[in-house]
C-alpha cells in the first residue's frame, strides 16, 4: 500500500509539473497582441474595466476607431465602453453583448451596423483576433461555434497550442515580456490615431448582385434586440461616418424598415457628416475609412448630444464614486495626446 | 467477444466515413471467410479467390489506362488483400483450420490501426493475438510511448522534410540537379520517418489493447546492401512475397539463373503492389537485391553509405510523376552542378531556422533510436512509473510544439496509406 501511495503520489507529481509545462508553452505561443496586431487584445481589457458604464458600443473598426468615450465624459459625463474588435460579425456582437450583461446592464447598448453585410465568416485569422483572449463562458463557446470557418477546429481555440505551436521560431521579446503582465493600449476601447491622411480616391462604388442582409444577420440582429429587451437595455443602431466600404442606399433602406417596425433609433453618421463638422482632408487618418483623433472628437461631441438629449443618459461628471475614477481616466488621456500631438488638453 | 464486436464495428464505422469502400471492405470480408470455409473441402476455390483478387488489384493498379479510370480505390485494399490471399492459400496448404468465428475473422481483416499501412499479419498471428489480448498496464504504457515515438517521426520529421521535397518536386524544370539529389535523400528519410511512424502508431495503439503485431521496420538505413535493406525494410511485405511468389516458383533451390528470376518476379509484384508506374522501381530493386553482397566492402560505414545512396536513387520514382521524369532527375544529378545555388536557394522552400534545428535534432534522435532500440527499450523497462509517465509527457509536449499539422495540414494522411 505504501509503495502504490508512493508511486501514485510520484506519479501525480509528473502530471501535475507536465500541466505547469503545458499552459506555460501553450502561454508562450500565444500571440500577446500587445505591440504587433494590438487589436487582438482589445477584446480582453474590458474585464479589467467591467462595470459601471452607461453605454456600451459594440461593432468592428468603424467604432473603435470612430467614438472616444473619454469626449463623452468630457462633454457629457457619460460613460462608455467599446467592445469593438476587427471585422466583428453580427453574430460576434450578440455573443459579446450577451457575454457583457453578465459583467452589467448599461443603459444604452449602441450596435454599428455595418457588418450587417458579412453572412459568413471573413477569415480564421479575423476569429482568432475578437475570440482569442475572450473568457470562458457560454458566450465563448456560442461566439467560437457561430464563427468557425471549414478549416477551423474547435479544440483549437480550447488548446491554443494546436495553433500557435508553429510560432515557436517567431518568439519575439514581446512573447516574453507580455507572457505573465498585459497593457492597456486602449483608452475605454478607442484607439487613438493622431496622424492624419485625407480622403483621396477611393475604390469604385461596384452594383452588387444582391443587397438583402443574410438570414444570419437578420436572426442574430433579432436576438440582439430581444436580449437588450430582455435586459432593460435600449438598443440603438448607428452607422459610423466611414467613407469606404460603401454604405449602399439599399441597406440604409432595410435598417431604417428594421428601425421603424421595433420602435429603435437608428442614426446614419455617413448623411450626417456635414452637420457633425467632419472634413475629410483633416479628420481621416487612412483616407476616409476612419477617423482620427480630431474627428472621433467631433462624431463623439454629435452623438454625446444626442444620447444625453434624446436618450436621457445622466451625466456622471458629480458622481462621488464615477467621477474620481473618470477624470483619473481623463487625465491619463489628455497626457497620451498631448505626448503624441504636442496639443495641451 | 463483445470487445472483439465493438472493435470490429468501430473499424467499420471509422471506414464507413470513406463512404462506398465500406461496402468494398464488408464484402471481401465476408467473401474472405465464406471462401475460407470452403476450401479445405473444395480446393480450387483458393484458385478462384486468389485470382480475382489479384485481377481486381491489378484492374485498380492500372485503371488510368482503363475507361472506369475515376473508380474509387477503396483505402487500404493493398493490404487487406494480401492478407486475405495469405489467408486461402495457407488454408490451401493445409497449415491451419479455417476461422468459424465471423467477428473474429472480420477483426483479422479490418483491425482499424493497421487497416491503412500495415502490417501485412499472418493469420495465425493474428488469431493468437486476439486469443490472448488482455490489456495490462505494462503494455498500455508501451503502447502509448510508442505510438507517440511514431507521431513524433510523421509530425516532427516527415512533415518537415516533405516541405523541402514537395517544393523541389513540384519545379523539376528549375530544382534539378542538388536539388534533385538533396529531394531524393530528404524524401528517403521522409518516407521512413512516415511510414515507420505510421507503424509505431499502429503497433503502439494495438499494443494498447493487448494485441501484439508484427514488426515491420528494423533500422533499414544501418543495412550494408539493398538485400539487407528488404529484410529490414517492410518486413511484412518482404516476407509475404517470398512466403507466396518466390518460394513457390522454386526460391532460390533451382539454380541459379531460376533465383534470379524468382527474384525479379518477387519484385515485379512488389512493383505493381505499389502502381504501375513503379516496375522498373521493382525490377531495380530486384537486380540489386540478386546482386547481393558482391559489391560490399571491408568498411560497414561505407556499405551503409552506399545502401542509403542506392535506395535513395530509386526511391525518385515515388517523387516524381512518371518514370521519365524519375530518371531524368536522377541522371541530372551528375549533369547539372548548381551546387553553389543550391544552398541559398533551399533557405527559401519554406523551413525556418527554427525548422532546420528541429529537423537536425530530430533526425539524430531517430538515428540514435535506430542505432541502440534494442538497447532503450530495455532500459524503459527499468523505469519507475512516474518516469514512463515522464516519458509520455514530454512526449506529447514535443509533439504538440514542433508538429507540423492544424490548419493546412493533413495529419491523417500517410504516404503507404495511398497504396
Amino acid at each position: 500500500m505504501k509503495r502504490e501511495g508512493r508511486t501514485a503520489l510520484s506519479v501525480g507529481g509528473v502530471l501535475i509539473a507536465f500541466g505547469m509545462a503545458f499552459i506555460l508553452i501553450s502561454e508562450l505561443l500565444q500571440p500577446k497582441y500587445m505591440t504587433e496586431l494590438e487589436e487582438g487584445s482589445f477584446i480582453s481589457q474590458y474585464y479589467r474595466e467591467a462595470g459601471g458604464h452607461d453605454v456600451i458600443f459594440l461593432g468592428d473598426c468603424e467604432v473603435y476607431a470612430n467614438y472616444s468615450p473619454m469626449e463623452l465624459y468630457r462633454d457629457y459625463g457619460i460613460t462608455a465602453y467599446i467592445r469593438g474588435t476587427p471585422q466583428q460579425l453580427v453574430w460576434m456582437s450578440y455573443y459579446i453583448a450577451e457575454e457583457t450583461f453578465q459583467y452589467e446592464t448599461p443603459r444604452v447598448l449602441v450596435f454599428n451596423v455595418n457588418a450587417m453585410r458579412y453572412s459568413e465568416p471573413v477569415s480564421e485569422a479575423y476569429n482568432r483576433l475578437t475570440i482569442d483572449q475572450m473568457r470562458w463562458s457560454p458566450s465563448k463557446t456560442g461566439i467560437i461555434l457561430a464563427s468557425m470557418t471549414e478549416e477551423e477546429q474547435f479544440l483549437s481555440y480550447v488548446f491554443p497550442i494546436l495553433r500557435y505551436h508553429s510560432r515557436f521560431d517567431k518568439l519575439t521579446q514581446e512573447d516574453f515580456t507580455y507572457l505573465f503582465r498585459v497593457r492597456d493600449n486602449t483608452c475605454n476601447g478607442f484607439q487613438l490615431h493622431t496622424e492624419t491622411v485625407p480622403a483621396g480616391t477611393l475604390p469604385a462604388k461596384r452594383i452588387l448582385p444582391d443587397y438583402q442582409f443574410g438570414d444570419i444577420c437578420c436572426e442574430y440582429l433579432d436576438k440582439l434586440r430581444l436580449l437588450c429587451e430582455e435586459k432593460g437595455t435600449e438598443l440603438v443602431l448607428v452607422k459610423a461616418p466611414s467613407l469606404y466600404p460603401y454604405w449602399y442606399e439599399e441597406y440604409d433602406v432595410q435598417i431604417r424598415k428594421y428601425a421603424a417596425k421595433y420602435g429603435i433609433s437608428y442614426y446614419n453618421f455617413v448623411e450626417q457628416s456635414d452637420e457633425i463638422g467632419l472634413d475629410f482632408s483633416k479628420d481621416t487618418y487612412d483616407g476616409g475609412y476612419h477617423l482620427n483623433l480630431q474627428g472621433a472628437g467631433k462624431l463623439s461631441r454629435y452623438f454625446g448630444r444626442i444620447l444625453k438629449e434624446e436618450h436621457g443618459l445622466p451625466d456622471r461628471r458629480l458622481d462621488a464614486e464615477i467621477a474620481p475614477v473618470y477624470d483619473k481616466k481623463l487625465q491619463e488621456y489628455d497626457r497620451i495626446v498631448e505626448e503624441r500631438t504636442g496639443d495641451k488638453r | 467477444m463483445m470487445i472483439n464486436t465493438i472493435l470490429f464495428l468501430a473499424g467499420l464505422a471509422v471506414y464507413a466515413g470513406y463512404g462506398i469502400s465500406a461496402l468494398y471492405l464488408l464484402g471481401v470480408t465476408l467473401f474472405g471467410y465464406l471462401a475460407g470455409r470452403l476450401i479445405p473441402k473444395y480446393r480450387f476455390v483458393m484458385w478462384i479467390s486468389v485470382f480475382l483478387q489479384a485481377c481486381l488489384l491489378l484492374l485498380l493498379r492500372v485503371r488510368h489506362l482503363l475507361p472506369f479510370s475515376s473508380v474509387i480505390v477503396p483505402v487500404g485494399i493493398s493490404y487487406f488483400t494480401l492478407q486475405i490471399i495469405a489467408y486461402h492459400v495457407d488454408l490451401y496448404r493445409g497449415r491451419y483450420e479455417p476461422e468459424k468465428n465471423i467477428l473474429r475473422f472480420g477483426l483479422f481483416v479490418t483491425w482499424l490501426p493497421h487497416l491503412f499501412i500495415g502490417p501485412i499479419e499472418p493469420y495465425p498471428r493474428m488469431r493468437d493475438a486476439l486469443n490472448a489480448r488482455r490489456i495490462s498496464r505494462d503494455d498500455f504504457t508501451k503502447g502509448a510511448v510508442r505510438s507517440l515515438w511514431g507521431l513524433f517521426q510523421k509530425l516532427v520529421i516527415a512533415a518537415r522534410l516533405d516541405v523541402i521535397v514537395s517544393a523541389i518536386s513540384a519545379d523539376p524544370k528549375q530544382f534539378r540537379g542538388a536539388y534533385a539529389l538533396v529531394a531524393m535523400l530528404f524524401y528517403s528519410v521522409q518516407l521512413y520517418a512516415d511510414f515507420s511512424g505510421g507503424i509505431d502508431i499502429v503497433l503502439g495503439i494495438s499494443r494498447m489493447f493487448g494485441i501484439r503485431m508484427s514488426e515491420n521496420f528494423d533500422a533499414p538505413f544501418f543495412s550494408q546492401s539493398v538485400a539487407e535493406f528488404w529484410r529490414r525494410w517492410h518486413i511484412t511485405l518482404g516476407d509475404w512475397l517470398r512466403e507466396y511468389v518466390y518460394i513457390p516458383l522454386g526460391g532460390s533451390r533451382r539454380g541459379k539463373w531460376r533465383k534470379f528470376l524468382n527474384t525479379m518476379a518477387a519484385f515485379l509484384v512488389s512493383g505493381i503492389w505499389h502502381g504501375s508506374g513503379y516496375l522498373l522501381w521493382g525490377l531495380l530493386h530486384g537486380v540489386f537485391v540478386f546482386c547481393g553482397d558482391r559489391w560490399k566492402t571491408k568498411s560497414r560505414t561505407g556499405n551503409r553509405i552506399v545502401t542509403f545512396l542506392l535506395v535513395s536513387f530509386l526511391w525518385s520514382f515515388f517523387i516524381w510523376p512518371d518514370t521519365v521524369s524519375a530518371l531524368r532527375m536522377a541522371g541530372s544529378v551528375f549533369t547539372v552542378f548548381n551546387y553553389d545555388a543550391f544552398f541559398s536557394g533551399i533557405s527559401g522552400m519554406g523551413l525556418g531556422a527554427g525548422d532546420w534545428i528541429v529537423l537536425g535534432i530530430s533526425c539524430l534522435l531517430l538515428w540514435l533510436y535506430d542505432w541502440k532500440s534494442r538497447c532503450l527499450k530495455k532500459r524503459f523497462c527499468t523505469f519507475s512509473p512516474a518516469a514512463k509517465v515522464g516519458v509520455i509527457c514530454v512526449l506529447t509536449l514535443i509533439i504538440l510544439t514542433f508538429g507540423m499539422y492544424g490548419i493546412g495540414f493533413s495529419a491523417s494522411e500517410f504516404i503507404y496509406s495511398r497504396f
